[in-house]
């Protein structure tokens, strides 16, 4: 999985590609800390490229969206799609994060 | 041990043959070149000698024919009595001691009217000189008639005869020098008579013979005709002549040279001398009497330094290949010694043995640089393997007690089937095939109370140790709660509920609960997360539409809902976890959706052990050797009915 992050209007867009799995989820938390350490507590990550999710990488998004919660920021998701998207439904995972269509719906919404 | 391909025999092999070739060549090309500089000096040295030769055979012959001249010229002048002119023959004889015998011989009638011919004669015999006449001493044949006489007489000059055997005058071997003198009456000049003088061959070879040629080399005296008159071996002096030994031989080469002589032409030439040594020939001609001075020189004894040179350079060079065949072995195997005794202790090594004291290389050079290096390499080794018994010890252990982690957890799992032999009215089969990791999928079922059978699967986020503590935790209370509480929905909060508390890593579970109430084929069923069961009854196979539900664990106050399922006698539900989907084979295709319905589609479907079989197999197939990523964990129910 290759992790890109970018700053637009205040937030960090975090782009993730590949596969996010046992492998993987750990670069993603490490990287989602060192934002938070660094002060950056509004994030939106794009899934638009991402093939896979694994429960390993479920976890990793409850690990740094609780994070997240204690430090009184916010995450939102955006693009999730696909085979994603249903690891999401049947997981219930889509009923407890906010996901919007696209990045700039994620940033208009987190603003 | 190193055999015949060692270092010490390479080493001596390239070196000594390669010194004894240089050596040969060196050796060849210095015996050619000093040959080649030997025979041009040889060549000019027999020119030399020779004509130094030829100087005083000519020196010789021009004193006899100088007095002759001296004779005949007095004669014209002087008029001499018989007294006189015995007088004069005499003391020529006397006072030349290379003359042998002097005379007078006159035309018929030119000394006296009375007498026809009158030639007296002195000549030594024994030491004195001794008289005679040879108008009276030729027996059979008149002097007029002879060669000596005849040839200065018609050519008017003077003339050396062929060498002859005279039997009148000396009795020997000789050759005669001849002078014709004149007188004139009333103005007219006329032929008087001839001053002859006689040498004998024996000064000539005496005086040719005297001159050392090498050790056995010789002079020859040819004469005009190719006649031997000086020669080493006697028999052949008068007797043969060049051109008979080219026929004795058949050698037309002989032949040619032998002209060659007789036409008065010089030459230095390759021979195989009378005795048959192989020789070179200098021959040069000796104008006064036209004969051959031929001077042989044996080429052994011409080469005899430059082979003897040879020799010792042969044996100065041979001597110096064994030194350097011997500094070679020796320095060869100095330096392959410590290395052989390293080959030695590495063979050791190789079998294991890394306490093996290596030899000691005091030596500076890359053997003992080796040497050091090999000694740090086997401490590195020894250490490394050392660490890695060490590592693969405790690895070991880390692994076996997984192991037996692993053999607990699944042992934790009904595995008995068939579970309830007393129960016709349903059929339950579960398999859960872990992967190389401990896992954490599992499944369980129970009877609430007699009419109510509990069956849930699930699988706990990643894999490894937490993952498998956290499933026996999720395990035990899922079965308690659920005999507690009864209801699907409630079993699933409650259970969540208490693993939320302090769940700082978000671990997590998917469980899909029912129950099942046999007197009716009612199922009451709660899902949290997990991914829907498949239903097989009269219309195929679907999906259980469900109500998702958030995964158990992370969140404290997560609700969920009872749903319900009327099951047909015959009906089937199939619980699975995603190891099934997810199985990839070799490049990493998924086992998929699709193919698990059309297996169970076209599967068995009265048994649900052989219906979990099939599937298992069918999953297998996939794979296709790929290794097993996930717990493969299915559950089949079969609702039988009631007993009527």
């Amino acid at each position: 999985m290759e992790i890109q992050t970018r700053n637009e209007a205040n937030t960090t867009v975090i782009t993730i590609t590949g596969r996010f799995d046992a492998v993987t989820a750990p670069d993603y938390e490490k990287k989602v800390q060192e934002l938070i350490v660094g002060g950056d507590i509004r994030i939106v990550v794009d899934f638009a490229g991402l093939d896979y999710i694994s429960s390993a990488g479920l976890r990793g998004l409850l690990v740094t969206a609780k994070l997240l919660k204690a430090k009184g920021g916010q995450v939102r998701f955006a693009n999730v799609a696909g085979t994603v998207k249903e690891v999401f439904d049947i997981s219930g995972f889509g009923t407890i994060f906010q996901m919007d269509a696209t990045v700039a719906a994620s940033l208009a919404a987190i603003a | 041990m190193p055999g015949k391909s060692s270092i010490v025999i390479k080493l001596v092999l390239v070196i000594t043959l390669c010194s004894t070739l240089i050596f040969a060549v060196a050796l060849g090309y210095n015996y050619y070149s000093s040959r080649s500089i030997l025979e041009k000096e040889l060549e000019s040295n027999a020119r030399n000698l020779s004509l130094s030769l030829v100087n005083r055979v000519e020196t010789e012959l021009s004193v006899v024919s100088r007095v002759t001249e001296g004779v005949a010229r007095a004669l014209e002048t002087g008029r001499y009595s018989e007294k006189e002119l015995h007088t004069l023959i005499r003391t020529t004889v006397e006072k030349n001691p290379e003359i042998f015998g002097s005379g007078v011989a006159f035309e018929p009638y030119a000394f006296s009217k009375t007498s026809r011919l009158y030639a007296p004669y002195y000549y030594r015999e024994n030491g004195k000189i001794a008289f005679t006449r040879l108008d009276t001493s030729y027996l059979y044949v008149p002097y007029l008639l002879w060669d000596w006489y005849q040839s200065p007489r018609e050519l008017g000059r003077l003339e050396w005869s062929e060498p002859y055997f005279d039997d009148g005058g000396g009795n020997l071997a000789m050759s005669t020098c001849s002078v014709p003198f004149y007188g004139e009456t009333d103005g007219v000049r006329h032929l008087k008579g001839i001053v002859a003088t006689d040498i004998t061959l024996d000064s000539l070879t005496k005086l040719v013979s005297s001159v050392k040629i090498l050790k056995t080399g010789y002079a020859a005296l040819l004469s005009r005709n190719g006649m031997v008159l000086a020669h080493p071996l006697k028999d052949a002096v008068m007797n043969e002549s060049f051109f008979s030994i080219a026929e004795a031989r058949n050698d037309p080469s002989l032949r040619e040279l032998g002209k060659k002589m007789v036409a008065g032409e010089t030459g230095f030439i390759r021979y195989n001398s009378l005795v048959g040594v192989r020789s070179w020939m200098y021959y040069a001609p000796i104008r006064s009497t036209g004969w051959t001075l031929a001077v042989l020189f044996p080429e052994a004894e011409l080469l005899e330094n430059i082979n003897r040179l040879s020799l010792i350079m042969g044996v100065i060079g041979f001597a110096g290949v064994l030194l350097l065949t011997a500094a070679v072995v020796y320095i060869a195997r100095s330096i392959t010694k410590p290395l052989r005794s390293l080959a030695e202790a590495t063979h050791v090594m190789a079998s294991g043995n890394f306490d093996l004291e290596l030899p000691v290389v005091r030596s500076n050079d890359e053997v003992g640089v080796l040497a050091q290096d090999f000694q740090v390499m086997k401490e590195s080794l020894k250490e490394y393997i050392k660490n890695l018994t060490e590592t693969t010890a405790a690895k070991e252990r880390i692994q076996s007690e997984l192991q037996v982690a692993a053999d607990i957890q699944a042992s934790l799992l009904p595995r008995q089937f068939p579970a309830f032999p007393e129960r016709s009215e349903f059929d339950i089969f579960a398999s859960m095939d872990p992967a190389k990791e401990i896992g954490g999928d599992f499944y369980d079922f129970f009877f609430i109370d007699d009419d109510n059978f509990c069956f849930l699967i699930a699988d706990v986020a990643g894999k490894g140790v937490p993952a498998a503590l956290y499933m026996m935790v999720a395990k035990t209370l899922l079965k308690s709660e659920a005999q507690r509480l009864g209801e699907p929905d409630q079993i699933l909060a409650y259970v969540n509920k208490t693993l939320a508390i302090d769940n700082d890593s978000c671990m997590f579970a998917t469980v899909f609960c029912a129950i099942l109430e046999i007197s009716t084929g009612t199922v009451r069923f709660a899902n949290a997360g997990h991914n829907p069961p498949l239903v097989m009854d009269s219309q195929g196979v679907r999906y259980l539409a469900l109500k998702s539900g958030f995964v158990l664990g992370p969140m404290a106050d997560t609700v969920y809902e009872t749903e319900r399922l009327i099951m047909q006698p015959g009906d089937t539900l199939f619980l699975y976890t995603d190891g099934v989907t997810e199985a990839t084979n070799l490049t990493d295709d998924l086992f998929g959706e699709p193919k698990l319905l059309n297996a169970l589609q076209d599967g068995p479907r009265q048994e649900s052990d052989q219906m979990i079989h099939a599937i298992r197999d069918e999953v297998t197939r996939h794979a296709n050797g790929a290794p097993q990523s996930d717990d493969v964990t299915m559950v089949a129910i079969t609702y039988r009915g009631t007993v009527v």
